[in-house]
Parts: structure tokens; sequence; C-alpha cells
């Protein structure tokens, strides 16, 4: 109903709806954005499904990405090759993973997968170091990192392996209500 | 979730979402953790999976059919219809400048304000429609002058307007002879009842979902894990907002590793005693500080009083005098809860969580019990005053008070942020920027929407002035956060404290303020001569009038049971209670098991 677009076939806008947390208007203009990224490379029309990808340099310039530390281990979590180069497809998936409609669980999946830098299924201790140096801008000694992260992992490894697995980190965040509120990117 | 391993699990899956209903299965696989090629490859697979099993002849009949296709139109049309709403909203932008600047915290005040400022426009809305546009047609001319100061006072011209009950009529009003008629007293009486039906219904909603989303556990209050790791503020975009929370954390992770925790330190005996000494006597000074301002605005009030009934003098004079009283009160409600946060930092808390609960806690009190002795004011001493038009001048009264504080709120922008602005970065540069006080300006806000919901039987057009300050408060307060505030430096508990708001604006407010409409209602006799309800034992008798009425009719006998047998019967209402205490109780039981059970698995996944 309403406007008629040319982008995309109303199959492909349907499979949208269905999949992600936004609207049809909402998607449309999300398509907009992308393209504003790089207009020769991204086509008005994707009916055939192009397999465009967009470099990471462009996707981690966004105005809403390029200031946020964890801005590249977000662009390669929801990248389809884990290399930070985005297709329309993970671009969309992306910011409804971090859109307010999604709920708690999904968040948590994928922030435990942000801050697993080396893709383990377990936030050890080196992935916490990472992480409190990207929080603190590398300006803590490394006495004061491992610190730090041995506190943590005391703290909220429930089934004491010295590392912490996605149960331990979905426990974690039923402590914290705030945590839907600040994992949140509006765009 | 369902981790795709191997093929049998995705047919599983498959015939899973399959046998749903059409909103489930598209809200199962929104929530998949999957990449956005292999929802799409599921979605398509479960809808071939759906038409075959359609055409092998598990045919489902047209109607539901007809359902099935009624549920996917109708779901895309609430999504239109959302878009278009979130469209109307110039909000979004601003919202999204705010958050990206200043963070959650900050945020959540201004999303706070925009949902007030839903209330006062749907009222207004209804009051305008249903009171104000039938009276327009059965005005009586106004004879008195207009001068400028009406805008402060509300008295004079504002008088003989739609702006307060004295001005609406009591009678049937009808454009011909024997065309529709309108009764002005079952509208006036209906619209303020359903409107407060439907706001409390809102507020317990409201508050039944922030509270099952945020669970408010005040053991998580000192956390490094959940500190670390899920308060990073991702809404943040400014560079230089983000340098300063990386700072803010550097900072806070140092002084955590560094200083002893202090919820293990043992007091002495001694002192124990001390610190609880302290905690009394700053209570006892903090009640008998509000008792104190309780005392002087009542005095007060009962001088004004005493100056209305002299003369309805028009001069300067008198005018200003009416407005003694707001400005006392709005200077009460600005300078104790700095006393209180005062008190706040010599009792030196344990952790910063109680100092600003029970900050809270005293300013809520405070604000709470001026408005509980204006309203006893009103209702015992003007109401049953000689004055010709007692809810009149109850409607003014709320007016000026209305005013005063959007006033001082204002003010108190301007020197709270801008003066101090000024004085940190060039005479006391120690001071530096101020900081957003979220706490003080929530409750300024939860006191404003008290008054103006008491303010609404008195006089309908309330909400509408209220509306258009929530604006103008709304842009003010932007403008200047963005000039003069630098983003916070503590740790802000947001879902928290936004619950314990909305509990306040519930518990305290709402309550108190339909508790004062129900004793206007039904125990107060309006004035004889203005008003819709004039000549009548009570306001409500037009209600009970009105079912006499339709007791001769035999087409609505059925109004006439349910008002007799469910609305006025006590044992109807006593039935109800018992069964909401009952699944109360029940509830409640099936938590402490369910915290006994999560204890327990607990216990085993640490051995």
């Amino acid at each position: 109903m309403g406007n008629k677009q040319t982008i995309f076939t109303q199959e492909q806008l349907d499979a949208y709806q269905d999949c992600t947390f936004f609207t049809r208007k909402e998607i449309l203009r999300l398509f907009h954005r992308y393209r504003d990224l790089a207009p020769q490379l991204v086509p008005l029309d994707y009916s055939a499904s192009p397999a465009v990808t967009l470099p990471y340099e462009l996707i981690g310039s966004m105005p809403e990405l390029k200031d946020n530390p964890f801005r590249q281990r977000i662009a390669e979590v929801f990248s389809e090759h884990g290399d930070g180069n985005m297709t329309l497809d993970d671009f969309l998936d992306m910011f409804s993973v971090l859109s307010e409609m999604a709920p708690r669980d999904l968040k948590a999946y994928y922030a435990f997968k942000i801050y697993d830098f080396n893709n383990d299924d377990y936030i050890c201790k080196s992935d916490l170091e990472k992480t409190v140096n990207k929080l603190t801008r590398n300006e803590l000694t490394p006495e004061e990192v491992s610190l730090v992260c041995e506190k943590v992992i005391y703290e909220a490894d429930v089934d004491n392996d010295g590392k912490l697995s996605l149960a331990d980190f979905q426990h974690m965040i039923i402590r914290a209500p705030d945590f839907l509120s600040t994992f949140h990117i509006r765009i | 979730f369902w981790f795709l391993h191997g093929f049998d699990a995705e047919e599983d899956l498959v015939g899973n979402l399959a046998s749903m209903s059409t909103n489930e299965r598209i809200k199962a696989i929104q929530k998949m953790p999957e990449t956005m090629r292999k929802k799409r490859e599921i979605r398509n697979k479960v809808l071939k999976e759906i038409k075959k099993s359609r055409h092998r002849g598990a045919r489902p009949s047209c109607c539901t059919q007809c359902l099935q296709g009624a549920a996917v139109s109708f779901r895309r049309f609430g999504n239109t219809l959302s878009e278009y709403f979130h469209q109307l909203w110039v909000w979004r932008k601003t919202l999204k400048i705010i958050g990206a600047e200043f963070g959650t915290s900050v945020l959540s005040y201004f999303v706070f304000l925009k949902w007030l400022l839903n209330f006062n426009i749907f009222s207004f809305l209804i009051n305008f429609s249903f009171i104000t546009i039938p009276q327009f047609l059965a005005a009586e001319p106004n004879n008195l002058s207009f001068t400028g100061l009406e805008l402060f006072t509300g008295a004079g011209y504002f008088q003989q307007t739609v702006l307060y009950y004295g001005f609406y009529t009591n009678t049937t009003i009808s454009k011909t002879e024997n065309g529709p008629s309108y009764n002005m007293q079952l509208a006036y009486i209906f619209t303020v009842g359903i409107y407060f039906v439907i706001c409390f219904l809102i507020l317990l909603i409201s508050m039944a979902k922030f509270f099952s989303r945020n669970f408010i556990n005040p053991q998580a209050f000192s956390g490094n894990a959940s500190k670390l790791l899920c308060t990073w503020d991702f809404n943040i975009t400014n560079e230089k907002a983000v340098k300063l929370k990386q700072k803010n954390l550097c900072t806070q992770i140092k002084e955590g590793l560094t200083e002893v925790n202090k919820e293990d330190v043992n007091f002495s005996a001694m002192e124990r005693v001390r610190r609880i000494a302290v905690h009394l006597l700053a209570w006892v000074a903090s009640l008998g500080a509000a008792a104190a301002a309780c005392a002087g605005v009542y005095f007060l009030s009962i001088n004004n009083l005493e100056l209305f009934m002299k003369g309805h003098r028009n001069d300067l004079e008198s005018q200003t005098a009416m407005l003694v009283l707001p400005v006392i009160v709005s200077l009460l409600n600005t300078l104790i809860p700095f006393f209180f946060s005062w008190l706040g930092h010599l009792e030196r808390f344990q952790t910063p969580g109680q100092h600003i609960y029970v900050t809270i806690t005293r300013n809520i009190f405070l604000k709470m019990s001026i408005v509980g002795i204006l309203c006893y004011y009103w209702l015992n001493i003007v109401a049953t005053s000689e004055s010709q038009c007692w809810e009149t001048l109850v409607g003014q009264d709320i007016y000026r008070l209305v005013l005063v504080d959007f006033i001082f709120c204002l003010l108190g922008s301007f020197f709270g942020e801008f003066l101090r602005r000024i004085i940190g970065t060039t005479v006391c540069k120690s001071l530096g920027l101020p900081e957003f006080d979220i706490g003080r300006n929530v409750l300024d806000l939860i006191y404003a929407q008290t008054l103006t919901w008491i303010g609404i039987l008195f006089s309908p057009l309330l909400p509408g002035i209220q509306m258009i300050a929530f604006f103008i408060v709304f842009f003010v307060k932007k403008v200047s956060l963005m000039r003069n505030c630098q983003p916070p430096c503590k740790v802000w508990r947001t879902a928290q404290m936004m619950t314990s708001f909305i509990f306040l604006l519930f518990c305290p407010s709402f309550l108190g303020v339909v508790s004062v409409i129900g004793v206007t209602v039904w125990r107060l006799k309006p004035s004889e001569e203005c008003g819709p309800f004039r000549g009548l034992p009570s306001m409500y008798a037009a209600v009970t009038e009105w079912i006499q009425i339709l007791e001769s009719y035999t087409a609505s006998k059925w109004v006439v049971w349910i008002y007799k047998n469910l609305i006025t019967s006590e044992l109807f209402f006593f039935i109800i209670s018992s069964f909401v205490l009952i699944v109360i109780y029940l509830y409640w039981q099936i938590i402490q098991g369910r915290k006994t059970m999560a204890e327990l698995l607990r216990k085993q996944i640490n051995n």
C-alpha cells in the first residue's frame, strides 16, 4: 500500500519483514543508508539479489559506529565470512539485533560473540583483557588489567572452568537490567 | 535456541515452525540467532511445508483460512500504522542526538517527559471534544474585560470562559427543539471518569511491564563483571563523549581495585550506634522541614482565602497578592531539596544507591505532602466557604500553581545549568561543567503531572496548558543540556530508576489524585450558582438521577441491572477483592518456589 518501490520484489520485502524486527519503511530507509555508503557499488535494483559486499572500512565509517570501540568486532560478528565486509543481508541483520525490539536472549547471544575475540565460544582471560583495553583506551597498566579480568572471572564463572561460557554470560545479563537499553544503536 | 547441527535438527525445526500460528512463527524466526540467509532459507522451507500440508488434504476450513488471511493483513496494517506514528514524532532525531552524546541515563528523562506528554494530549483531546465544544453552543456572553495579567493569575476575564468548571452549563444542550440533546452533566462526569480509568490501566500495564523486565535486585549493585561487560552504552556515538566515558570507566576500575570493599567492613558496636543515630537525626530533620513547609503553606492559603472573600477588586494589588502562594510553594519545592542533599552528604551512606534512594524518598515525601495539604485546604476550607463558585477558585489556584511551577522549572534550568556553567568555566575553574540532575528533574515532572491530574475536574482545559508547558520544557532542557552540561560520571542504574519513577507516578501521585477526585465527586456539595452540577447534593447524584430516569425505559433495563448489582453492590466488590487476593497469593508462592529451584540448580552447577 502507498508508494510503489522498485528496489525489492514484494516477496523479498515480506521475507525481510519476517526475518528482522523492521517494518517495510524502515527496511527501505536502511537500504538507502547502505547505499549512501557507496552509491557506485550498490545498485538500485535488488530484485535479482546481486552479490554486493561493502568493505569494512566503509561500514566502520558510519556515524553510528565510527566512535564505538567495538566496531570492528561488531562488523566481524555480523559479516558472512567473519572479515567485516558486509552484504545488505548482514547489514539489516546487524541493525535488527541492535534495535530496541530485539529480545534479551538474542542480544545476549550476539554480545557474547562480540566479546569473544578468538571465536572459540568461550570468553577466556585474553578475550577479557582485550575487552578491558578497548573499554579504557589502553590506559590501565597490564597488572591492573590482569587483576580486573581475574575478578570478573571469579564473579561470573558459575561452572568454575576458568572462562565464561554463554550460559555464564546470560546469567550475568539477567542481573543487569540496563543491558537491553545500552546494547542498542538507533538508526 | 536452536543450533542447527545436522539436517535432522533442521527438519524438526521446520516441522515445529509449520505447526505454529502465523504470529508465533514470525516471532520465532525473528528470534533465531542465525544469519539472514539461513533465516530466509528456513522461512521459505516452512512456507513450502505449510503449502504442502494444505494441498495434502489437511485443508483448513474456509473459516480458518479467512481468519489467517485477516490476521496477516491486520499485522501488515498495524505495521503501516506504527510507521506513520513514527514519522509523526519529531522527537526521533532529537532523542537520537541526546542519546548519542549523553547516554541512556539522561535519555530516559526525555523519554519519560515524552510519555507524560501523551497523557496530557489525550486528556486535552477528549475534554475539548466532549465537554468544551458542546459548551460553545450554549455559551453565555462574557462581559469582563481582558487585561494581560490574566495569563498569570488565571482570574479576571478567564473566570467566565471555558477554562473553568464554573462556566459550564447544567442544562441539556440541543440545537433544535426536539432534536438530539446532549446532557452536559453526564458528559462531564463520564469524560473525566473514563479518562481516569484509562490512565489507571495504562499506568498499571506500564508498571507491570517495567517490573517484569527490570526486576529490582538490590544485591546486584556492585558487580565488577556486569559493570565491565554489560554496561557499555552503544548509544553513545559522539567522539568526545566516548572518550569521556572511557576515562570514567578507567577511573572507576582503578578506584575499585584500590579501595577496600565497603560492605566487608565490620563496624564496632559504638560505630554502628553512631551511624544509626546520625541517620535518625537526618530523617527527623527532613520530616521536620517537610512538616514546617506544610504548616507554612496551610496558613498562607488560609490568609489567601480571606483575601478572596474580602472583595473582588480587580486591581493590580489584589491580583499580584494571589501569586504569593504559588511562588512560596515553588520556592519551598526548589530550596528544601538542596537541604536534603546537604543532609545526604553529611550522612555518608554505605553505597551510592542508598544515597540516591533516600534522597528521592525525602523529596517525594515533601512534594506529596505539600500537594496533600493544599488538597485538604481546597476540599475542607474552600469548598465549605461562602464563595460564589468554589470549584472555579480551586481551578484558578491550580492554574497559578502549574504556571509558576513551569516558570520555576525554566528558571531552575537557567540558574542550575547556564549560570553554573559560566561560574564553572570562568570564575571557579575547579568546579567544571554541571551534570544534568536526572532525579530532581523527574520528580519535578511527577509533581507537575500530579497537579494537572487534580486540576482536570476543576479546569478541563488545564491539560492543554500543561501540554504546551511540557513542549517548551522539552526544548529548553534539551538546548540547555547540549550547551551547558557534561555527560554523567557516576553510574546511574537507568532501568531500576525508571521502574521506581513509574511506581512513584502510580503510587503516591495517581492514586492520591484518584482519592481526591473521589472525595470531591462523592462527598462534596457543588456550588449552587455555577457549574454543571449546580443544585445537586453531590456530583455523583447526576449519575443516580440518570439511572432513575433509565428505570422507566424497558429497553435500558440491563444498564440499570448492571448499575444496581455490579457497580453499587458491596458484595460484588468483596467477591472480586477476595479473588484478586487469592490469585496474588498463589503467584507469590509460585515465585518463591521458582527462587528455591534456581538456588538448588545453581548449587548443582557449582559442584
